[in-house]
Protein backbone atom coordinates (compact mmCIF):
# COMPACT_ATOMS: atom_id res chain seq x y z
CA UNK A 1 0.00 0.00 0.00
CA UNK A 2 1.50 3.47 -1.15
CA UNK A 3 2.32 5.60 2.06
CA UNK A 4 0.38 8.56 2.60
CA UNK A 5 1.34 11.68 2.91
CA UNK A 6 0.23 13.84 6.20
CA UNK A 7 -3.27 15.54 5.82
CA UNK A 8 -3.81 18.33 2.95
CA UNK A 9 -7.16 20.85 3.30
CA UNK A 10 -9.64 20.11 0.38
CA UNK A 11 -12.56 21.89 1.19
CA UNK A 12 -12.50 25.25 2.85
CA UNK A 13 -15.16 25.96 5.79
CA UNK A 14 -17.84 28.08 3.93
CA UNK A 15 -18.30 25.08 1.47
CA UNK A 16 -18.41 22.68 4.55
CA UNK A 17 -21.16 24.57 6.59
CA UNK A 18 -23.06 25.35 3.65
CA UNK A 19 -23.33 21.90 2.82
CA UNK A 20 -24.32 20.79 6.47
CA UNK A 21 -26.16 23.48 6.92
CA UNK A 22 -28.20 22.96 3.64
CA UNK A 23 -29.12 19.32 4.76
CA UNK A 24 -30.25 20.20 7.69
CA UNK A 25 -32.24 22.29 6.44
CA UNK A 26 -33.97 20.48 3.53
CA UNK A 27 -34.78 18.31 6.63
CA UNK A 28 -36.14 21.02 8.76
CA UNK A 29 -38.10 21.87 5.67
CA UNK A 30 -39.50 18.45 4.58
CA UNK A 31 -40.64 17.94 8.21
CA UNK A 32 -42.20 21.38 8.63
CA UNK A 33 -44.03 21.54 5.33
CA UNK A 34 -47.92 21.33 5.90
CA UNK A 35 -47.17 21.28 9.61
CA UNK A 36 -45.30 24.64 10.68
CA UNK A 37 -45.30 26.84 8.11
CA UNK A 38 -43.38 29.71 9.88
CA UNK A 39 -40.92 26.84 10.67
CA UNK A 40 -40.94 25.85 7.05
CA UNK A 41 -40.65 29.73 5.61
CA UNK A 42 -37.82 30.41 7.36
CA UNK A 43 -35.91 26.98 6.65
CA UNK A 44 -36.71 28.10 2.78
CA UNK A 45 -35.44 31.30 3.11
CA UNK A 46 -32.38 29.88 4.74
CA UNK A 47 -32.13 27.99 2.11
CA UNK A 48 -32.39 30.82 -0.72
CA UNK A 49 -29.60 32.32 1.81
CA UNK A 50 -27.25 29.08 1.79
CA UNK A 51 -28.31 28.68 -1.99
CA UNK A 52 -26.87 32.34 -3.01
CA UNK A 53 -23.97 32.36 -1.43
CA UNK A 54 -22.60 28.77 -2.46
CA UNK A 55 -22.81 30.30 -6.14
CA UNK A 56 -21.31 33.57 -5.05
CA UNK A 57 -18.80 31.47 -3.18
CA UNK A 58 -18.40 29.06 -6.50
CA UNK A 59 -16.81 32.37 -8.33
CA UNK A 60 -14.54 33.92 -5.82
CA UNK A 61 -13.75 31.17 -2.77
CA UNK A 62 -11.13 28.49 -2.86
CA UNK A 63 -9.85 26.37 -5.63
CA UNK A 64 -11.92 23.57 -5.29
CA UNK A 65 -15.04 25.82 -4.00
CA UNK A 66 -15.02 27.19 -7.44
CA UNK A 67 -17.30 25.65 -10.35
CA UNK A 68 -14.59 26.51 -12.84
CA UNK A 69 -12.17 24.03 -11.37
CA UNK A 70 -14.51 20.64 -11.39
CA UNK A 71 -17.29 21.85 -14.13
CA UNK A 72 -15.64 20.06 -16.86
CA UNK A 73 -16.58 19.24 -20.72
CA UNK A 74 -17.62 15.87 -21.74
CA UNK A 75 -14.33 14.74 -22.43
CA UNK A 76 -13.35 14.73 -18.89
CA UNK A 77 -16.52 13.53 -17.82
CA UNK A 78 -15.80 10.15 -20.20
CA UNK A 79 -12.47 10.29 -19.29
CA UNK A 80 -12.92 9.85 -15.65
CA UNK A 81 -16.48 7.66 -16.35
CA UNK A 82 -13.53 4.93 -17.25
CA UNK A 83 -11.65 4.91 -14.29
CA UNK A 84 -14.61 5.25 -12.14
CA UNK A 85 -15.14 1.38 -11.54
CA UNK A 86 -11.51 1.06 -10.12
CA UNK A 87 -11.49 0.19 -6.83
CA UNK A 88 -8.83 2.89 -5.73
CA UNK A 89 -9.26 6.08 -3.72
CA UNK A 90 -8.65 9.42 -6.65
CA UNK A 91 -5.74 11.61 -6.23
CA UNK A 92 -7.23 14.91 -7.01
CA UNK A 93 -8.59 17.28 -4.37
CA UNK A 94 -12.66 18.50 -4.55
CA UNK A 95 -15.47 17.61 -6.72
CA UNK A 96 -14.49 14.79 -10.06
CA UNK A 97 -16.48 15.58 -13.09
CA UNK A 98 -19.18 12.97 -12.95
CA UNK A 99 -19.60 14.29 -8.99
CA UNK A 100 -19.88 17.91 -10.11
CA UNK A 101 -22.93 16.66 -12.82
CA UNK A 102 -24.36 15.87 -9.28
CA UNK A 103 -23.44 18.98 -7.77
CA UNK A 104 -24.82 21.02 -10.57
CA UNK A 105 -28.09 19.18 -10.34
CA UNK A 106 -29.07 19.56 -6.54
CA UNK A 107 -28.37 23.08 -6.79
CA UNK A 108 -30.60 23.39 -9.33
CA UNK A 109 -33.15 21.39 -7.83
CA UNK A 110 -33.04 23.21 -4.48
CA UNK A 111 -33.23 26.57 -6.29
CA UNK A 112 -36.59 25.38 -8.17
CA UNK A 113 -37.61 23.92 -4.83
CA UNK A 114 -36.94 27.43 -3.13
CA UNK A 115 -38.32 29.44 -5.74
CA UNK A 116 -41.30 27.74 -6.46
CA UNK A 117 -42.45 27.97 -2.94
CA UNK A 118 -42.10 31.68 -3.09
CA UNK A 119 -45.40 32.08 -5.58
CA UNK A 120 -46.83 28.98 -4.06
CA UNK A 121 -50.97 29.49 -3.05
CA UNK A 122 -52.17 27.19 -0.25
CA UNK A 123 -55.24 25.49 -0.33
CA UNK A 124 -56.75 26.93 2.65
CA UNK A 125 -55.77 30.53 1.74
CA UNK A 126 -53.57 31.06 4.84
CA UNK A 127 -50.26 30.36 4.35
CA UNK A 128 -49.25 31.21 0.52
CA UNK A 129 -45.51 31.94 -0.18
CA UNK A 130 -44.53 35.64 -0.15
CA UNK A 131 -44.35 36.20 -3.89
CA UNK A 132 -48.18 34.82 -4.14
CA UNK A 133 -49.57 38.14 -4.86
CA UNK A 134 -47.63 38.61 -7.72
CA UNK A 135 -49.71 35.67 -9.64
CA UNK A 136 -53.10 34.69 -9.63
CA UNK A 137 -54.71 32.18 -7.33
CA UNK A 138 -54.55 29.58 -10.21
CA UNK A 139 -51.23 29.86 -11.23
CA UNK A 140 -50.27 29.87 -7.38
CA UNK A 141 -52.14 26.38 -7.21
CA UNK A 142 -49.48 25.19 -10.31
CA UNK A 143 -46.88 26.38 -8.40
CA UNK A 144 -47.92 24.25 -5.34
CA UNK A 145 -48.28 21.67 -7.31
CA UNK A 146 -44.94 21.90 -8.76
CA UNK A 147 -43.44 23.15 -5.75
CA UNK A 148 -44.03 19.30 -4.11
CA UNK A 149 -43.76 17.49 -7.56
CA UNK A 150 -39.91 19.51 -7.42
CA UNK A 151 -39.56 17.69 -3.98
CA UNK A 152 -40.08 14.22 -5.08
CA UNK A 153 -37.09 14.60 -7.79
CA UNK A 154 -35.02 16.17 -5.15
CA UNK A 155 -35.68 13.07 -3.15
CA UNK A 156 -34.41 10.79 -5.83
CA UNK A 157 -31.63 13.20 -6.59
CA UNK A 158 -30.55 12.66 -2.68
CA UNK A 159 -30.36 9.45 -2.86
CA UNK A 160 -28.35 9.18 -6.28
CA UNK A 161 -25.92 11.24 -4.15
CA UNK A 162 -25.43 9.04 -0.83
CA UNK A 163 -25.77 5.93 -3.06
CA UNK A 164 -22.55 7.12 -4.99
CA UNK A 165 -21.23 8.51 -1.31
CA UNK A 166 -21.75 4.52 -0.16
CA UNK A 167 -20.29 3.25 -3.69
CA UNK A 168 -16.94 5.31 -2.91
CA UNK A 169 -16.84 4.20 0.65
CA UNK A 170 -17.57 0.61 -0.04
CA UNK A 171 -16.33 -0.08 -3.49
CA UNK A 172 -13.42 2.41 -4.18
CA UNK A 173 -12.38 2.31 -0.39
CA UNK A 174 -12.60 6.28 -0.62
CA UNK A 175 -14.00 7.99 2.49
CA UNK A 176 -15.76 11.42 0.82
CA UNK A 177 -17.79 11.92 4.21
CA UNK A 178 -14.68 12.76 6.67
CA UNK A 179 -13.06 15.57 4.28
CA UNK A 180 -16.58 17.26 4.30
CA UNK A 181 -16.64 17.29 7.76
CA UNK A 182 -13.18 18.22 8.94
CA UNK A 183 -11.95 19.62 5.45
CA UNK A 184 -8.30 17.55 5.00
CA UNK A 185 -7.69 14.50 3.39
CA UNK A 186 -4.36 12.21 2.96
CA UNK A 187 -3.51 11.66 -0.31
CA UNK A 188 -0.35 9.56 -1.60
CA UNK A 189 1.76 12.73 -3.76
CA UNK A 190 1.36 16.23 -2.94
CA UNK A 191 -1.13 18.22 -4.28
CA UNK A 192 -1.71 21.84 -4.14
CA UNK A 193 -2.97 23.14 -1.22
CA UNK A 194 -5.89 25.50 -0.80
CA UNK A 195 -4.22 28.80 0.15
CA UNK A 196 -6.77 31.41 2.32
CA UNK A 197 -9.50 33.81 0.54
CA UNK A 198 -9.22 37.11 0.98
CA UNK A 199 -12.07 37.42 4.06
CA UNK A 200 -13.44 40.56 2.25
CA UNK A 201 -15.58 38.00 -0.08
CA UNK A 202 -16.49 36.04 2.13
CA UNK A 203 -18.13 39.54 4.29
CA UNK A 204 -20.07 40.02 0.50
CA UNK A 205 -20.89 36.63 0.20
CA UNK A 206 -22.73 37.00 3.59
CA UNK A 207 -24.20 40.37 2.87
CA UNK A 208 -25.73 39.40 -0.59
CA UNK A 209 -27.17 36.56 0.68
CA UNK A 210 -29.05 37.18 3.65
CA UNK A 211 -30.32 40.44 1.55
CA UNK A 212 -31.47 38.63 -0.94
CA UNK A 213 -33.19 36.31 1.56
CA UNK A 214 -34.45 39.22 3.49
CA UNK A 215 -36.23 40.91 0.74
CA UNK A 216 -37.85 38.26 -0.42
CA UNK A 217 -38.92 37.80 2.97
CA UNK A 218 -40.85 40.74 2.56
CA UNK A 219 -41.80 40.49 -0.46
CA UNK A 220 -39.30 42.73 -1.95
CA UNK A 221 -41.92 45.49 -0.12
CA UNK A 222 -40.04 48.62 1.37
CA UNK B 1 -88.95 -28.08 -19.46
CA UNK B 2 -88.51 -24.50 -20.92
CA UNK B 3 -88.66 -23.89 -24.77
CA UNK B 4 -86.04 -22.80 -27.48
CA UNK B 5 -88.00 -19.75 -27.25
CA UNK B 6 -87.44 -19.10 -23.58
CA UNK B 7 -84.07 -19.60 -23.16
CA UNK B 8 -83.39 -17.04 -25.77
CA UNK B 9 -85.63 -14.53 -23.99
CA UNK B 10 -83.66 -15.37 -20.94
CA UNK B 11 -80.81 -14.77 -22.72
CA UNK B 12 -81.66 -11.48 -24.14
CA UNK B 13 -83.28 -10.27 -20.64
CA UNK B 14 -80.12 -11.32 -19.00
CA UNK B 15 -78.22 -9.33 -21.54
CA UNK B 16 -80.42 -5.94 -21.55
CA UNK B 17 -80.42 -6.18 -17.57
CA UNK B 18 -76.18 -6.09 -17.65
CA UNK B 19 -76.27 -3.30 -20.30
CA UNK B 20 -78.28 -1.81 -18.25
CA UNK B 21 -76.33 -1.95 -15.03
CA UNK B 22 -73.36 -1.43 -16.67
CA UNK B 23 -74.74 1.64 -18.46
CA UNK B 24 -76.24 3.05 -15.68
CA UNK B 25 -73.02 2.68 -13.44
CA UNK B 26 -71.29 4.58 -16.08
CA UNK B 27 -74.00 6.98 -16.47
CA UNK B 28 -73.78 7.42 -12.21
CA UNK B 29 -69.60 8.03 -12.52
CA UNK B 30 -70.53 11.14 -15.48
CA UNK B 31 -73.25 12.64 -13.17
CA UNK B 32 -70.40 12.30 -10.44
CA UNK B 33 -67.37 13.45 -12.31
CA UNK B 34 -69.80 16.16 -13.20
CA UNK B 35 -70.33 17.08 -9.41
CA UNK B 36 -66.78 16.78 -8.88
CA UNK B 37 -66.06 19.43 -11.27
CA UNK B 38 -68.67 21.88 -10.14
CA UNK B 39 -67.84 21.98 -6.78
CA UNK B 40 -64.29 22.09 -7.39
CA UNK B 41 -65.19 25.02 -9.64
CA UNK B 42 -67.07 26.83 -6.57
CA UNK B 43 -64.49 26.34 -4.38
CA UNK B 44 -62.02 27.91 -6.66
CA UNK B 45 -63.90 30.58 -7.05
CA UNK B 46 -63.61 31.39 -3.28
CA UNK B 47 -60.30 30.61 -3.45
CA UNK B 48 -59.60 33.39 -6.11
CA UNK B 49 -61.85 35.71 -4.18
CA UNK B 50 -59.85 35.27 -0.71
CA UNK B 51 -56.65 35.41 -2.26
CA UNK B 52 -57.29 38.91 -3.52
CA UNK B 53 -58.42 39.90 0.29
CA UNK B 54 -55.23 38.70 1.13
CA UNK B 55 -52.78 40.00 -1.09
CA UNK B 56 -54.63 43.26 -0.45
CA UNK B 57 -53.62 42.45 3.50
CA UNK B 58 -49.86 43.38 2.44
CA UNK B 59 -50.56 47.23 1.96
CA UNK B 60 -51.34 49.08 5.18
CA UNK B 61 -54.29 50.64 4.22
CA UNK B 62 -56.92 48.23 3.33
CA UNK B 63 -58.86 48.47 0.49
CA UNK B 64 -62.52 48.24 2.26
CA UNK B 65 -64.68 48.09 -0.37
CA UNK B 66 -63.03 45.35 -2.46
CA UNK B 67 -62.71 43.56 1.07
CA UNK B 68 -66.64 43.39 1.12
CA UNK B 69 -66.86 42.96 -2.42
CA UNK B 70 -64.71 39.49 -2.43
CA UNK B 71 -66.63 38.99 0.63
CA UNK B 72 -69.74 38.96 -0.62
CA UNK B 73 -68.88 36.82 -3.23
CA UNK B 74 -67.55 33.92 -0.88
CA UNK B 75 -70.34 34.25 1.10
CA UNK B 76 -72.84 33.86 -1.73
CA UNK B 77 -71.05 31.47 -2.80
CA UNK B 78 -70.71 29.40 0.58
CA UNK B 79 -74.19 29.35 0.76
CA UNK B 80 -74.48 26.25 -1.36
CA UNK B 81 -71.37 23.82 -0.34
CA UNK B 82 -73.76 21.29 1.65
CA UNK B 83 -76.02 20.68 -2.21
CA UNK B 84 -72.61 20.70 -3.90
CA UNK B 85 -71.87 17.25 -2.25
CA UNK B 86 -74.19 15.01 -3.08
CA UNK B 87 -75.14 11.40 -2.19
CA UNK B 88 -72.66 8.53 -4.43
CA UNK B 89 -70.45 12.01 -5.23
CA UNK B 90 -67.63 10.90 -3.54
CA UNK B 91 -64.55 9.25 -4.73
CA UNK B 92 -64.65 5.87 -5.99
CA UNK B 93 -62.97 3.56 -8.79
CA UNK B 94 -64.15 5.74 -11.29
CA UNK B 95 -64.93 8.92 -9.70
CA UNK B 96 -61.34 11.16 -8.41
CA UNK B 97 -62.52 13.47 -5.42
CA UNK B 98 -60.50 15.04 -2.44
CA UNK B 99 -63.44 14.79 -0.36
CA UNK B 100 -63.30 12.52 2.61
CA UNK B 101 -65.79 10.19 3.35
CA UNK B 102 -66.47 11.86 6.70
CA UNK B 103 -68.14 14.35 4.50
CA UNK B 104 -71.67 12.19 4.17
CA UNK B 105 -70.52 9.76 7.25
CA UNK B 106 -70.74 12.69 9.42
CA UNK B 107 -73.05 14.73 7.76
CA UNK B 108 -73.94 16.98 10.16
CA UNK B 109 -70.18 17.75 11.43
CA UNK B 110 -70.04 18.50 7.30
CA UNK B 111 -72.99 20.99 7.88
CA UNK B 112 -71.51 22.94 10.72
CA UNK B 113 -68.34 23.37 8.72
CA UNK B 114 -69.82 24.75 5.98
CA UNK B 115 -72.27 27.12 8.04
CA UNK B 116 -69.11 28.56 10.22
CA UNK B 117 -67.99 29.54 6.56
CA UNK B 118 -70.64 31.45 5.95
CA UNK B 119 -71.20 32.93 9.55
CA UNK B 120 -67.68 34.35 9.19
CA UNK B 121 -67.66 35.44 5.24
CA UNK B 122 -70.97 37.18 6.53
CA UNK B 123 -69.36 39.18 9.51
CA UNK B 124 -66.49 39.69 7.41
CA UNK B 125 -68.43 41.67 4.64
CA UNK B 126 -70.18 43.68 7.38
CA UNK B 127 -66.71 44.43 9.42
CA UNK B 128 -65.47 45.38 5.85
CA UNK B 129 -68.27 47.97 5.65
CA UNK B 130 -67.66 49.43 9.03
CA UNK B 131 -64.05 50.19 8.47
CA UNK B 132 -61.93 48.80 11.19
CA UNK B 133 -58.99 47.77 9.92
CA UNK B 134 -57.68 45.51 13.23
CA UNK B 135 -61.24 44.06 12.93
CA UNK B 136 -60.94 43.65 9.32
CA UNK B 137 -57.95 41.77 9.94
CA UNK B 138 -58.77 39.54 12.43
CA UNK B 139 -62.23 38.49 10.76
CA UNK B 140 -60.25 37.87 7.33
CA UNK B 141 -57.96 35.12 9.54
CA UNK B 142 -61.12 33.88 10.82
CA UNK B 143 -62.82 33.32 7.72
CA UNK B 144 -59.71 31.60 6.45
CA UNK B 145 -59.93 29.23 9.67
CA UNK B 146 -63.13 28.08 8.59
CA UNK B 147 -61.40 27.15 5.18
CA UNK B 148 -58.82 25.28 7.15
CA UNK B 149 -61.27 23.83 9.28
CA UNK B 150 -63.07 22.10 7.44
CA UNK B 151 -60.37 20.99 4.85
CA UNK B 152 -58.68 19.19 8.32
CA UNK B 153 -61.79 17.11 8.52
CA UNK B 154 -63.38 16.36 5.63
CA UNK B 155 -60.54 16.99 2.54
CA UNK B 156 -58.19 14.53 1.64
CA UNK B 157 -54.42 16.71 2.07
CA UNK B 158 -51.91 17.40 -0.82
CA UNK B 159 -49.77 14.71 -0.93
CA UNK B 160 -46.82 15.44 1.25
Amino acid sequence: MKAELKPTAVWDLPVRLFHWLLVALILVAWLSAGKSMTVHSLAGYSVIALVVFRLWWGLVGSSTARFSSFVRGPRAILSYLRHMGERTPGQSPGHNPVGAISVLALLALVLIQTSTGLFSVDVDGLESGPLSAWVSFDMGRQFAHIHEFAFRILQVLVGVHIAAILYYAIWKRENLVGPMITGRRRFSSPVTSLGSVPVWRLIVGIAISLGLALAIARGFRV
Amino acid sequence: MPSAHMFNALKVMTFVLALGAVGGSAMAAIDAQDAVKARVDHFKTMGRAFKTIRDGMGNPALDNKMIAAQATIIRDTSAGVVSWFPAGSGPSASVKSDAKPEVWSDAAGFAKAAQKLQTESAKLVTVANAGDADAIRAQVRATGGTCKGCHDTYRVPDKD
